[in-house]
Parts: structure tokens; sequence; C-alpha cells
């Protein structure tokens, strides 16, 4: 019998799984439908940010404070609360690969749900240095041995600090043609805000980290050429047979 | 925010370096710029920037720490006293959401329109010039990041020669004509400003000026506000208003009250080079004035946050080219941060500063060092990705489907297009219908029997829970909970071995069949090229569906798959080019069955 098809992101998640993996990094989840303190207050977000407008998160019916998580960044501050309540203290790395929502009209690149990776590393030792090694080895990995280069630019998030903007580019011969020598924004990223250390019950002051959180869907448009992100939610077999 | 070339130029003595040079610095050390045309920047501020850089003295800032260039003319740089105190004008809060208000009373000026330089900077911004009083307010915010507005007094209630100012709280069921002749509506949420002697609501705190007080051709005599309101309490008002403006904008990103005296002596003196008059005085009510803040960062922590090598000098030379003040001692750096840098509260935002400026180019790559133990092996995914493996190698493609749906338990209250508010309690509604849809293209897909199955998210029973579902043109779709499975190791699975993703159609297609008898020991594959290459370039695809031997001869039967990537083709031409195909499948002495 011919085998059928999973589909890209699920293989792109299987792929950065066994990379980070062997990084050391686990793969956790959280729930899709998250209370606000963990999506917002936990993350440094205060209750009058304009991330909490109406028209980016959806709230949930009857359910005051409930909302579909509006990023995969939650889950650190539930993982980090997890092990210290089973008194296990840092070094953590996980890997938080899900789906996230922004109440927004869809286009050709805008989903109202996609997919996310969100890393956490945590530890007395852990640099921004860790953090471009990092990412360098997982698109390293992921083409295939291509030559890639990691670009930081500032950027601004409630729940790091210092922010960054991650660019990357693949240069050399075994680089996909189309994104050869181009820099590509890939994802936003820093060292976690001492806050949200706090308000996981680590103590900002003993460890610190790394986290970032970059777009699945965005990354298969780029590594298969997609041209339409809705395709990721179509169940269009045309489009799925391809992988 | 819309930043121009030759205002910024008024900030340094030496010429400004290109478009392009400008752009890379703001986009390395401070921020993204979303667009360059010809001599305006669009520079996008971060939240966290709002409070000092939604101005050209703000970015020209930047751009003198990035660029060591240094800076001339920086107005809030210097000592400045707001006076003579006026007794002609009192202002008084009643609300602790109001941290500064300064009126300015200016007597005996002659609007007018702009001079050409003011009204080019303005329109340069995609602003329009309105008089020589606005434009100056509308400058001096553009330039430093303090909104102002200018109230005509004649058209305030004086008592005993006396104007009184008042900021507070809207009353109930208030309305106000606004300068953009709109009416608002407001609520006792909201903050105002009162001709008090009138009890006349005459401006909404933050956000717009009212009609009646408004400046125009007949003004005389001018009060100038530059005040300091609450970030929340008028993002809250302009959001209810529906009425955003540059002011607002601004107050919202929180901005010091400091900041408020030298917006004012700037419009001030502006407005008495442009339209004449004098300066009677200031009303200055400044409640509590805010402690100066230190914050302390050692340079060990900056390097360990980092993961660089930087040196005490290499740290210091950037808190002198941010103008910050500081002391080190024993590698400790306590630092002073400019008033106006309302976001620099820890020692984490210091080492931001630094990496910043130096560039984060100077940030190695570091691997991390090897995890002091084997991680967990994630349950739920481990037997996501055995049924996962499972299902494909039994023909089973996976899709996923969106968990908005018609029915369910829960629902979201705010969705914008309003459609499919539910929260899915069942994965099979939506494989249902994508069976439905694929099967339409079963032809085209070559498949003899769609087949699906999604891993994915429902709420059902109050629970969050994942569950697994297959549906196919022969059973009927049913899902099950997934349950975790432990394992010491994931499996390796294969993964994707595409290159690169090929669009389809989106345009209908034609199947047409074709059987025919062929002497036996005819090569299958040979015929059906040559079927392709006679179809072509109609056909897309040339499928073999059925084959036998009778009587020592062959009959094999293709469908043949036409669709073009343009256009809705026509069974006629179809047909045509079946004929095609007939005539050079007897020319070879098969027989069409």
């Amino acid at each position: 019998m011919p085998r059928g098809h999973i589909h890209p992101i699920s293989s792109l998640i299987r792929e950065a799984n066994a990379i980070f993996f062997n990084m050391g990094f686990a793969f956790e989840e959280g729930p899709l439908l998250e209370d606000e303190w963990h999506n917002f207050n936990a993350l440094n977000v205060p209750q009058d940010h304009p991330a909490r407008d109406m028209q980016d998160t959806f709230f949930i019916k009857d359910e005051p404070g409930m909302v579909l998580r509006t990023h995969t960044s939650p889950v650190q501050v539930r993982y980090m609360e997890s092990q210290m309540k089973k008194g296990i203290a840092p070094p953590y790395r996980v890997i938080v690969p899900g789906k996230v929502f922004r109440n927004e009209a869809t286009d050709v690149t805008h989903e109202a749900e996609f997919f996310q990776i969100e890393g956490l590393a945590v530890g007395e030792d852990i640099t921004l240095a860790h953090l471009k090694g990092t990412l360098a080895r997982f698109f390293k990995e992921l083409f295939k041995g291509a030559e890639v280069e990691i670009r930081f630019r500032p950027s601004f998030f409630p729940f790091t600090e210092p922010s960054v903007e991650v660019d990357m580019r693949v240069v050399g011969d075994a680089a996909p043609e189309k994104l050869r020598g181009k820099w590509i924004e890939m994802m936003g990223a820093g060292m976690v805000h001492p806050s949200v250390l706090e308000n996981a019950g680590v103590d900002p002051k003993k460890y610190r980290g790394f986290a970032f959180g970059m777009g699945l869907d965005r990354l298969a448009l780029l590594r298969w050429g997609i041209d339409d992100i809705r395709l990721m939610h179509s169940a269009d077999l045309r489009f799925i047979d391809q992988f | 925010m819309k930043i121009s070339r030759a205002w910024l130029q008024t900030y340094f003595e030496n010429p400004l370096s290109d478009m392009a040079a400008l752009s890379e610095a703001l986009t390395f050390h401070a921020f993204e710029i979303d667009g360059i045309e010809g001599d305006i920047l669009d520079v996008k501020v971060t939240p966290n920037r709002g409070h000092d850089c939604l101005s050209h003295r703000g970015i020209a800032k930047e751009l003198s720490a990035i660029l060591k260039l240094p800076l001339k003319n920086d107005g809030p740089r210097k000592s400045i006293i707001i006076e003579p105190k006026v007794e002609a004008v009192s202002v008084s809060i009643d609300t602790p959401l109001c941290s500064r208000y300064i009126a300015g009373y200016i007597k005996g000026v002659k609007v007018g329109p702009s001079p050409e330089w003011l009204r080019k900077a303005l329109e340069s911004l995609g602003q329009r010039s309105i008089n020589n009083i606005v434009d100056a307010t509308n400058y001096v915010m553009f330039d430093l990041g303090q909104p102002l507005h200018a109230f005509d007094a004649g058209k305030l209630s004086a008592k005993d020669g006396k104007y009184a100012i008042a900021v507070r709280s809207a009353r109930k069921a208030e309305k106000m004509l606004a300068l953009d002749d709109k009416e608002y509506a407001l609520t006792p949420a909201m903050l105002v400003i009162s001709d008090a002697n009138a009890d006349a609501t005459i401006g909404i705190a933050g956000v717009k000026g009212g009609r009646p007080s408004g400046v125009d051709g007949d003004t005389v005599d001018i009060v100038i506000e530059s005040a300091n309101f609450d970030g929340a309490s008028t993002r809250k008002t302009a959001q209810a208003l529906k009425l955003r403006t540059d002011a607002s904008q601004r107050f919202e990103q929180v901005i010091s009250p400091e900041l408020a005296a030298y917006g004012m002596r700037a419009a001030a003196d502006l407005i008495v080079q442009l339209a004449g008059g004098t300066i009677a005085g200031f009303a200055d009510a400044y409640p509590t004035k805010g402690d100066q803040k230190t914050v302390s960062v050692s340079v060990e922590k900056i390097n360990q946050v980092l993961g660089t090598g930087l040196t005490a000098a290499e740290i210091a030379d950037v808190f002198v080219r941010l103008e910050f003040g500081y002391k080190e001692e024993g590698g400790v750096f306590k630092v002073i941060p400019l008033f106006e840098r309302l976001d620099i509260l820890i020692a984490e935002d210091l080492v931001e500063e630094v990496g910043r400026i130096i560039g984060y180019d100077k940030v190695p790559a570091t691997e991390l060092p090897p995890f002091p133990k084997k991680p967990e092996v994630n349950a739920n995914f481990y037997a996501a990705e055995k049924i996962r493996e499972d299902l494909v190698s039994k023909g089973y493609s996976e899709v996923f489907t969106s968990v908005f749906a018609d029915a369910g338990e829960r629902a979201v209250a705010n969705k914008v297009d309003s459609v499919r508010p539910y929260l899915r309690a069942t994965l099979v509604d939506g494989l249902n219908d994508a069976l439905e849809r694929n099967i339409h293209n079963k032809d085209l897909l070559g498949l003899k029997e769609v087949k699906l199955f999604e891993i994915g998210v429902v709420w059902r029973d109050g629970k969050e829970m994942m569950m697994v579902s297959t549906a196919s043109e022969k059973e009927k779709a049913a899902e099950m909970h997934l349950e975790g499975a432990g394992s010491p190791t994931y499996d390796e699975l294969p993964l994707s071995k595409t290159g690169r993703y090929q669009p389809f159609s989106k345009y209908p297609f034609i199947v047409r069949d074709i059987a025919l008898w062929v002497p036996a020991d005819t090569d299958a594959d040979r015929l059906r090229s040559d079927l392709a290459m006679w179809a072509a370039p109609m056909c897309l695809h040339v499928r073999p569906f059925d084959r036998f031997e009778k009587s020592g001869r062959l009959s094999l039967a293709f469908r043949l798959i036409f669709q073009s990537p343009g256009r809705t083709l026509t069974d006629a031409e179809a047909n045509a080019v079946m004929e095609k195909v007939n005539a050079a499948v007897k020319d070879r002495g098969w027989e069409v069955r």
C-alpha cells in the first residue's frame, strides 16, 4: 500500500525536536486555552498593554480571564513553575512547538491559527552568545550543512531584556537557491526578563536564561517555497501530498 | 514615526550621512526602519522607547550615540527656568492622572500663515499646516516629543481679570465639540481640561482640544498647554472615542513630566518669533516631582549576560555616548539615566544599552555546554509520533483543520470575522468536511481512496484534550483520545524529502479515459509516456488504471487528467485532444476499445 503523507509542519516539528533533543532540550507543551496570567501578566505584559487589545486576542465567552494563547511563551512560565514545584532547580532546556492564535483577518501571510516553536534555556551561566550559537546550530542542521549566519538586531518584548530580532542567512552551494545569501527575519528572542523568572519562582539573582519564539508556518514557507500560509490549514491533499 | 533627515540635521554641526547609512545605523543599534521615502525615514519606535523617541530630537540622540556625533542645541540637556510666574492664569489639578500642567500666557500675537521652512517641515511628515500658532505647537511636538495645545484666551472666561484652568474627570453625559468638528460623548473615566470660571470643558486631556476655544484668525491672546497625562488613562480615552491623535499616541507611551517645561519653553519662544506678542508668564502645577533614579550594573554582569569580554572602559564609553551620568567603582557602574529615559529601570536595561550601542555583531556565537542529564522523552509527543507513522504507513495523509467550529461547548467572544465562533468538541466534523473536499480531487491526486487523519486538540466535557481521528471513503470517521506513551528515547522517523513545493492550479480539471487492445508484449510504461506526449501540454497526468490479458492480447486502460494553470478548460478542448490521441493510437495499429 502506498504511504500517506505527513503534514509539513509535523515534519518540521519532528526535525526540530531531533536537533534540539541532541542539544539537551526536552519537548514541552501547554494548554491552548490559557489564562491571562500565564499568557500576559507572568510574561511582564501589564494590564493596559496594547497587545491585550480586543482585536489581537481571542477571549472566551463567559469565561473571564481565559484566552486562546497568543504565543507559546506561557509554557516558559508553566514549565519553570512545575519544575520548581517538584523541587527541580535549573538548568532547564525546553522547546515548545505548538499552535497559537491571533484574532486577525487572514491573507496569504496571516493566519488566525498558526504554529510557533518556543525555546528556553535557563541556568547559572547562560548568555546571549549561547542563543546565537544554539540558533546557528539549529539552522545549520535544518538546512543540511549549509553555511548559516545569524545576526541580531535590537528589538523589544516585555518578557526579554535585552531583546533581539534574529535574522538568518544561508550561504554557499548547499543553500537553497531562492534563499542563498539573503538575510531573512526569523524570530524574536532575548534574555529572559528577571521578572519572568521571578514570576515562575526561579531566583533571577542566581539564574539567567535565553528564550526565542519562531513561527513554524513561516519557516515552512521559506524552507519549501510555499506561497500561501493558508494552505497549512486547508486540509487540501493537493498541498499535503507534496510532502 | 516619520523622521526627516533635514530636520535631524538641525541637531548636528557636520553634514549627516546618506539615508542608507542612517537607516543602517538605526536598524542595527536602535530601531527597525519600516521604509525610506526620499528624505523621510519611517522609524518603528519600539513601545519601550515611546518615552523619548517619538521625536526628531530622540532619534538625533540615538544617532549621536551610535555614530559618535556630538549634538548641538540640545534643549532638554540645558537647565531651564519657567519664568516669570503669571498671575492672570491659574491652574488646578484635581486628579492623580495628571502629574504636571504648565499654562503659558502669551499676549498680542498675530495669527497668520507659517513661514515656508515650518510649512515644509510639517508637510514633509505628512502634516497639514494650519496657522503659525498651531504649527508652532505641532513642530515642538514632532521635535521634542511633548504634545502641546493652544487655547484662544479671548474665548475663555475671566473672573476678576483671571483665567482658571482645571484638570478634572469629565462629568456624566458631558459632551464636547472638538477641533475636528465632531461632538464627543464623554464619561467620568475620561480626563478633561476645563475653563473653571465657566465650568466648560475645553479639551479632552492629552487627546484633542475643543472647537469653541480654538485659535483662529481673530485670536490675540493665547494660553499654551504643556502637560503630562497618565498613559493608560489617555489610551483608554482615545480608544473609547476612536480618536487616536499624535498627542494621545505620545501620552499613551508615558513621557516624563520634566519634558513639559522644555516643550513649553520651546513653543513659547517659537510662537513669539513667528507671531510676535509677549510672554506674560507661566503657571506651573507640578504636585510631586519624581526622584532621580540610579541603576547599577557591574562589568561582570554585562559580560555574563551578553557572553562578551568587554572592558570597563568600553562600557563607560557607551554611557558617555548616551550622555548617562555614571560613577564607576570596583567594576560597578552607578548610572543616572537621562530624565526622559523612563525605560531604564534595572541592570538588564543597561546591559541592553551596552549590547545594542556596541553592536550585537560583537556577541559571539557560542554553543551551549552539554546538558548534565539526558532530556526526557515527552510521552504525548512520542505517542503522537508513533500513531502518525502508523497511519501514514497505512496510506492515511495528515491534515490540520481549524479549531473553530459551528458548534461546541465553548466559544470565543470576539472573533474578527464572527463566523464559526465555537471551539471544536470533535475532530470528526472537520475531517469529514476535508474528506468531502478532497474526494472531488481524487482523480487529480491519482488516489484509489482518500484517507485522512488529524491529531489535534478538542474541548469537550470541560476539558482540553488531544485526539486522533481518521476518515476515509470506506470507513466512517472515528476519533479516540490520544494517550501518552513512555519511552527511553524517540524513534527515528522519516522526514519529508521534498525540495521545493509546486503551486497547484486552482482551476477545474477534466477527466478522460482511454482503453486499448495492444499486443501482449507491449511495454505499458512506454505506451503511457507516448499518450502523455500526444496529449501534452493540456494533459497533466496519464495514469494506468486497468490491465488484463485475453486471447494473447493485452488490454490497457488509462485515465487522462486535463488542467490549465491559468484558466478553465472546456470539454470541447479535451475532446479535441482525445481525438488527436485516438488518431495517433490508430496509427500505431492499436485498437481503441
